[in-house]
């Protein structure tokens, strides 16, 4: 196996006892970086000499026996809507063309001191304000979209040109293109990993998390990003937890929530076969099937609209109408659009949050976790804008992609997206877990139990 | 159209008001996308909010508290 397939965890066992150098696994990704790069467009900017030189004091500090922790010397890739001070963070816009970060976001502080290595910045929708991330290609077939809209970390960590990245997450921006490039990906609770000198989509519905080729691999980054800052108002002072789920497969008596209502409705066969079947894997390891009613589904979208078109104009109120054309045009006009939102539409979405999440609150006593598809289909061609279902009903991708994961965006539950197989496309498909509030430690238990009872999973094919 | 749409030029003069001038090649779409967003925001009309405050953010914990009211 060649270093950069190597998972998170056992690129640190491997580092760790000596078996692997940290220059030989940055050279290794950044190899990798160099042939798929054109093809794949993953990264905004790749910060080679940096990496080559941060792996080489990783190196020094592991001959001089001071390992900080398993991210030393792992090559890793951010979001590019993340600080890291002195490189730009573009939000892949022409807005940001002449922008250089001052300071590091407080992830960015934690992964340089844990001893990660930032081999580059990824693509994003731009400012994440979209499903799909035009400029990046799928890792699996580069005629097809790469999700998002952290679609370049995605794709990055299905590629081998990272072993792990970040990504943000405001409707399922990390889970979605998590599922349509077969990696996984955690969006936390909300406030469990601070946002200073992350760029702003919507921030009550904001997230920062990792996506990474395994969940055993989950753990590692968020015990390191996960942690109060006192400079993010969201951010929970919540005691430090070690997350790594245990060796144990057994799900004796975990109570596994399946969805009645809407997340198996306009689904994609194959997409419902997968997870359905993933879902009869839990209960073959001892867990316990419960139907679950999901609330108040008919207002998902509309407050999920209701918070974030408000909140997202606000954010470029002042480059809006400095440098409106630099926008794209899609992002141009629903910041505009936003403007004529009134105020009574943002305060009945905030009093619809209340509500549901109470109604979740009392759903999620009832269950550990609830399981469902991450995403209703699998990744469309670059060109398609619409999904027709067998009812008739014609949704534009965006919707669609986004529909199954804001749920947990508006309630602030945790959400894990795992692999679960193809479609027979080959194109990769994703199974949800869904939390109580802090309950990442569940959520990483159950995918760790899955993942172990599927073959290994191998790097993507499409380049 | 319904009586809740916004024309091309009153989505300009809405924008206006918000301290935002559209250029007029801007207006047609602005409204088209303005109204789409209301339809979508609009269902929450339906909802009876009785005395339930606004959520401004999520808070972990707070789930306990609401449950012992």
């Amino acid at each position: 196996m060649r270093p950069y397939e190597l998972s998170l965890t056992a690129a640190a066992d491997a580092i760790r006892t000596g078996r692997l150098s940290p220059v030989e696994l940055v050279d290794s990704v950044l190899d990798r970086v160099e042939r798929l790069e054109p093809q794949l467009n993953a990264y905004a900017t790749v910060t080679a000499e940096r990496a080559r030189r941060a792996a080489r004091e990783a190196a020094d500090d592991v001959a001089a026996g001071r390992l900080r922790g398993p991210l030393h010397g792992i090559p890793m890739g951010l979001k590019d809507l993340i600080d890291v001070a002195g490189v730009a963070t573009t939000a892949s816009s022409r807005v940001r063309a002449d922008h250089r970060a001052q300071a590091d976001s407080t992830v960015a502080a934690r992964l340089s001191a844990s001893g990660a290595v930032l081999i580059g910045k990824t693509h994003t929708h731009e400012f994440a304000y979209g499903l799909t991330t035009p400029q990046t290609h799928n890792a699996w077939d580069t005629g097809r979209v790469a999700g998002g809209s952290s679609g370049g970390s995605a794709v990055a960590v299905a590629a081998g040109t990272a072993v792990f990245t970040l990504g943000t997450d405001t409707g399922g921006s990390i889970r979605v293109p998590a599922a349509l490039n077969g990696v996984v990906g955690l969006k936390p609770t909300y406030g469990l990993v601070p946002r200073h000198g992350v760029t702003s989509l919507s921030w009550s519905l904001d997230h920062v998390g990792p996506l990474t080729r395994t969940v055993e691999d989950q753990a590692l980054v968020l015990a390191v990003l996960a942690g109060h800052d006192p400079r993010d108002p969201a951010s929970l002072a919540v005691p430090a937890r070690d997350h790594r789920p245990g060796a144990a497969e057994d799900l004796t008596g975990l109570r596994v929530g399946v969805p009645r209502n809407y997340y198996f409705e306009r689904v994609d066969t194959e997409v419902e076969a997968a997870v359905r079947r993933a879902v009869d894997g839990l209960e073959a390891l001892g867990a316990r099937l419960v139907e679950v009613e999901i609330p108040m589904t008919r207002y998902i979208q509309a407050t999920q609209w209701g918070l974030m078109v408000p909140e997202a104009t606000a954010y470029h109120e002042r480059t809006l109408r400095a440098a409106p054309e630099l926008y794209q045009a899609d992002v141009r006009t629903l910041l505009e659009a936003g403007e004529l939102m009134p105020a009574g539409d943002y305060l009945r979405a905030q009093r619809s949050r209340t509500l549901m999440r109470r109604e979740w609150a009392r759903m999620l006593e009832d269950v550990d976790v609830i399981a469902a598809p991450t995403v209703p289909a699998t990744a469309v061609k670059a060109d398609q804008e619409t999904i027709t279902w067998p009812d008739g009903t014609v949704e534009a991708v965006s919707d669609a992609y986004v529909r199954l994961s804001a749920p947990a965006n508006l309630t602030g539950v945790p959400s894990l997206s795992v692999p679960v197989g193809h479609d027979t496309a080959g194109l990769p498909i994703g199974m949800q877990l869904l939390g109580r509030p802090l309950g990442e430690s569940v959520l990483l238990r159950v995918g760790h139990a899955y993942e172990r009872t599927r073959p290994a999973r191998e790097p993507a094919t499409a380049a | 159209m319904s009586a809740a749409e916004l024309t091309p030029s009153e989505a300009a003069r809405w924008a206006a008001r918000a301290g935002l001038p559209l250029p007029a090649e801007r207006h047609a779409a602005a409204a088209a996308t303005a109204n789409h967003i209301h339809s979508v925001v609009a269902v929450l009309r339906e909802l009876d909010f009785g005395d339930t405050p606004p959520a401004p953010a999520y808070r972990a914990g707070e789930e306990q508290h609401d449950a012992a009211v």
